[in-house]
């Protein structure tokens, strides 16, 4: 399943970046001539501090489909986080930070769970972390018995969930944190770069003396911890915990990913396009909640767009998947019909 | 080319909190959002018809938008954008109580007026909660309409939304405190969730009356449960032997009350909820309706009792075999 | 090791279930519960069929849950305008067929990716339903419910129907070319080709049987009860792919039986009401399914490995 690369294929990946950009920028004009308060300080910090959960799995999980993977479990991960935070600062007295760097600690255990599934038994991604899935929302559940829930956390935590700092919201900046520890480690270090190696081809990635599995693995152990942070930014920007926390949120962290043009079967992609598809996301999401006191011929359609918010969602995800498929195709013909002037060994197909 | 996309954009988005800050203009009409639990819900959708009609009345202009799926976080995300838009009145339905009281008292610091219908949320976080009926009133309601059905004794069983929905749990908690105190012959054995799935509520009630053979009542406390339980006992042929009420609409429950399988549905008027939801907060924003009345007039509707910081919308209605016909909602 | 060691797991795992429930809450074998309880499951049989098959030719389909709910509810409003039961039956299915070569163009011939596709076909058909019923319990006109025969006649015929056609897929899976061209394409979609099989035409082929049978398994559903309602096929799509799963059908294609797939729906579906009878409190339901699903994976992986070495 692996895609044959030239230059040309590579220049496209960078304009598929460039696209992205001018679809922000189209999004912006966009609502900002149809909508209300649009641009204003205000909403800009409510696009970041509610997308910022989502935006961190997306983050997160791009090693793990670079890699060939996927992880479906995140979402579940911070429902059991949040949980797990909640009694540890509720039920033990926990401190708030304490327990948050617990909740972490917690999301990269199950993680690991994750990890050594999926490596040491060699079992597929997407069934393992369909298991963990119902497991970890299971385990919440339990731990709860559905309808407890915990709240009453002190100021001082809160205000990582609702309050500024250098004029953005506070967990923006841990949002930029993990961003950029994620993009260095990816693209600037040699054992980021396997991931996407690994995702290319295993095979080959295996015979180039690269430990396949622990970095593999790694990549599960950092989706889960950066759950459990989310769980935890989560909460301090409720103000509860719940066990119904982050509940299908690991579809749209995938989407935010295949719209920054992440190869769902690995071995391509940029942390950079993936933060792109998070913000095009999240303005569309943000925006078509802007439109209102628009009017066609006398008809209000202000409840109509957002209305058709989630179905818009799932059509641009479908749109993004096939603009990606017609490139490939065309880059495919592209170097087939411009002979190679370096002989690149092809990779095998599996 | 990739560094020069990649300085452009880092230029766009640097840009963006400086660009121009168009501020909502005022208006001379009142603005009122109305925060549904979930959109695609009947239930809610009958809510915003009464809540249409209201607007309508006072000239105001009404938002009306909500959380499609079951995210917690959703109602918090659209309470901050009505904050951005400067709306005058905010009426909310809370889903999960705390988390959505920290963005109404963001609101409120905002200066726009909070109320709550349907489900409470803190109450710091708003001035009035319009109350359908009181959490005890719905609970007491039920048991004492299951007990009267059953003689006052024998086991019940109760099938819930899910086992998260706080309004949900509430009445089951004074459920289970009139049963301990006025029916101590009657025993609860069992609380199933349908994940508000009919036909999950069919197979809960068909495993209950299996499991439980001398279970003499269901309590069905959100409205797919009703009708599905209903179908459970109507193919085990238990039909007037197993007692059923709940929560419900009476076009969703018409069949089975005419036949005789579902005893009692109860409901408040689901339109006059919404109604009197936009009358009050309207009321609130004019400063008709302050701390410590007692009554305020609510358009059509006449004068309504408020109790504290609760304005009532009337008991619970009781639909029967001899009165579902008059209903068409 | 023997080659059904998986379906004899299953079963006796379903055994034990069963033989503690004997002993314990005989009354769950009462007929009444027992045949209502059976025949609400069928539906989830039929699209489980479906799932197997897509899943043995190396993909995914998560949006049966969405293309069951669309389907129903194209029946269900067909039914209560008052076209025949007949049409409606029809309707529902080429909808759904119709829904599922959707999902085929996109993976078979465009070369995208089945998880991500069809994640899109299911937030699409759930919203466009969300927009268009509103939630809405749809009230069925009489003569739906049990084909308009009596309850035990529809019963019968819910589950004869679905077993014949579990009995045909199986046979088909195991003497028909079109069976072995799924086994073939799922195992090695390359050497598929070489052999003469056109990967192309079965993987669409497959989705489109996929989406017929959400449309007969959600008309299976549509006459148990009278009344439908626009969230009836949600989280079918986990139901399905763990009772393939569970039944030992191989993620990485290529392998499991539809026998499995009966045994592993039996197996989950048994889970809560075992609970009830057992009178336990249902708040670990979800934990027990994960671990079901993990367990069985788990027993894939050590098997696997056992036979590496």
């Amino acid at each position: 399943m692996s895609h044959p690369r030239s230059l040309s294929f590579k220049s496209l990946l960078a304009r598929h970046e460039a696209v992205l950009v001018f679809v922000i920028f189209f999004e912006i004009v966009l609502f900002q001539v149809l909508g209300r308060n649009f641009l204003t300080e205000r909403n800009f910090s409510n696009v970041f501090r509610h997308s910022v959960e989502i935006g961190l799995l997306a983050v997160a999980i791009t090693p793990v489909i670079l890699t060939g993977g996927i992880d479906l479990s995140v979402g579940s991960m911070m429902g059991l986080c949040a949980v797990l935070f909640g009694m540890m600062v509720n039920g033990l007295g926990m401190d708030p930070w304490l327990a948050g760097s617990a909740a972490v600690a917690c999301g990269a255990l199950g993680g690991g769970l994750n990890a050594a599934l999926i490596t040491r038994l060699n079992l597929p991604p997407l069934i393992v972390t369909l298991g963990t899935f119902s497991l970890f929302r299971g385990l919440a559940e339990a731990l709860t018995k559905g309808a407890e829930s915990y709240s009453g956390f002190p100021d001082s935590f809160l205000a990582l969930g609702n309050s500024n700092f250098a004029g953005l919201p506070t967990q923006i900046w841990v949002f930029f944190a993990v961003a950029a520890g994620i993009w260095f480690l990816v693209h600037r270090t040699t054992f980021g770069r396997s991931f996407r190696a690994i995702g290319y081809s295993p095979e080959g990635a295996r015979y180039a003396g690269i430990p396949v599995a622990r970095n593999t693995g790694l990549a599960y152990v950092i989706a889960g911890a950066v759950a459990g942070l989310a769980a935890v930014i989560l909460v301090a920007r409720l103000g509860e915990a719940r066990a119904n926390a982050g509940i299908g949120y690991e579809l749209l962290a995938i989407t935010a990913v295949v719209l920054g043009g992440v190869s769902i079967f690995g071995g391509s992609g940029t942390v950079f396009g993936t933060f792109l598809g998070w913000i095009a996301l999240a303005i569309l999401n943000n925006g078509l909640t802007r439109i209102s006191d628009f009017k066609i011929m006398d008809q209000t359609v202000a409840s109509v767009a957002r209305e058709l918010s989630g179905l818009l969602t799932g059509l641009l995800l479908l749109t993004a998947l096939a603009i990606g498929a017609s490139i490939k195709t065309l880059a495919v013909r592209r170097a087939r019909n411009q002979p190679v002037p370096t002989s690149k060994p092809e990779p095998a197909t599996q | 080319m990739k560094r020069k996309t990649f300085i452009a954009s880092l230029v766009l988005l640097a840009a963006l909190p400086f660009a121009s800050c168009k501020k909502s203009e005022p208006k001379g009409n009142l603005t009122i959002a109305l925060l549904p639990k979930s959109k695609g819900n009947q239930y809610f959708v009958t809510c915003e018809k009464g809540a249409r009609a209201a607007a309508a009345e006072l000239g105001a202009e009404l938002l009306f938008d909500g959380p499609i799926n079951s995210d917690p976080a959703k109602q918090n995300e659209i309470v901050e954008n009505w904050i951005t838009d400067g709306v005058d009145v905010i009426a909310a339905a809370c889903e999960n109580k705390d988390s959505i009281s920290t963005a109404l008292r963001k609101a409120q610091a905002a200066g726009i007026k909070v109320i709550t219908y349907d489900a409470d949320a803190q109450p710091d976080a708003r001035s009035f909660f319009v109350n359908q009926a009181t959490a005890q009133g719905i609970g007491e309601q039920l048991m004492d309409t299951a007990a009267s059905l059953t003689g006052g004794e024998g086991e019940f069983a109760i099938i819930t939304g899910t086992l998260t929905a706080a309004n949900l749990n509430e009445w089951i908690k004074f459920i289970k405190a009139l049963q301990a105190e006025k029916y101590p012959n009657m025993k609860l054995v069992d609380i199933k969730p349908c994940d508000d799935q009919k036909d999950k509520a069919q197979q809960e009630a068909t495993n209950l009356l299996s499991a439980y053979p001398n279970l003499k009542a269901i309590i069905g406390v959100c409205s797919p449960s009703v009708p599905g339980a209903a179908e459970a006992i109507k193919q085990a042929g238990k039909a007037g032997a197993v007692k059923l009420v709940g929560l419900g609409l009476p076009s969703e429950n018409k069949a089975y009350v005419k036949e005789g399988v579902t005893q009692a549905v109860i409901l408040w008027n689901v339109e006059e909820l919404g109604y009197l939801s936009v009358m009050a907060g309207a009321a609130l924003a004019k400063g008709e309706l302050v701390p410590g009345a007692t009554e305020f007039t609510a358009g059509k509707l006449g004068k309504m009792k408020v109790e504290g910081d609760n304005v009532i919308l009337g008991k619970p209605f009781v639909f029967t075999k001899e009165n579902i016909d008059q209903f068409d909602f | 090791m023997n080659k059904y060691f998986r379906e004899i797991t299953v079963a006796s795992a379903l055994g034990l279930l069963l033989l503690s429930l004997a002993i314990c809450a005989p009354h769950f074998f009462q007929f009444q519960p027992f045949t209502s309880r059976l025949t609400s499951q069928m539906p989830v049989l039929v699209a489980a069929i479906g799932i197997a098959l897509v899943i043995m030719s190396r993909q995914i389909d998560i949006s049966i849950g969405s293309q069951f709910s669309m389907c129903a509810i194209i029946a269900g409003v067909m039914a209560a305008s008052g076209l025949p039961l007949g049409v409606s039956i029809v309707a529902a299915i080429g909808a759904g067929a119709m829904m599922g070569a959707l999902n085929g163009v996109l993976v078979a011939y465009l070369g995208l990716p089945s998880i991500v596709v069809t994640l899109a076909t299911m937030v699409t058909w759930q919203e466009a339903l969300r927009l268009w019923q509103q939630g809405r319990l749809l009230n069925l006109p009489d003569g739906v419910q049990w084909f308009g025969l009596s309850q035990p006649a529809g019963q019968t015929v819910v589950i004869s129907l679905s077993f014949v056609l579990l009995i045909g897929a199986a046979l088909a899976m195991k003497h028909l070319s079109a069976g072995r061209f799924i086994y073939a394409i799922g195992t090695d979609a390359e050497a598929a080709r070489l052999a003469g099989i056109d990967p192309k035409r079965t993987t669409f082929g497959v989705f489109v049987l996929m989406g017929a049978l959400a449309g007969l398994a959600a008309v299976l559903n549509l006459v148990q009860s009278p009344q439908v309602q626009p969230n009836c096929g949600d989280g079918l799509e986990l139901k399905t792919i763990a009772a393939a799963v569970v039944g030992g059908v191989a993620i990485s294609g290529g392998r499991g039986t539809l026998w499995g797939v009966l045994l592993g729906i039996l197996l989950l579906a048994n889970v809560n009401p075992a609970l009830t009878h057992f009178h336990q409190p249902p708040y670990w339901e979800k934990a027990i399914q994960g671990l079901v699903i993990l367990l069985a994976v788990l027993a894939d992986g050590l098997r696997s490995r056992k036979n590496q070495i």
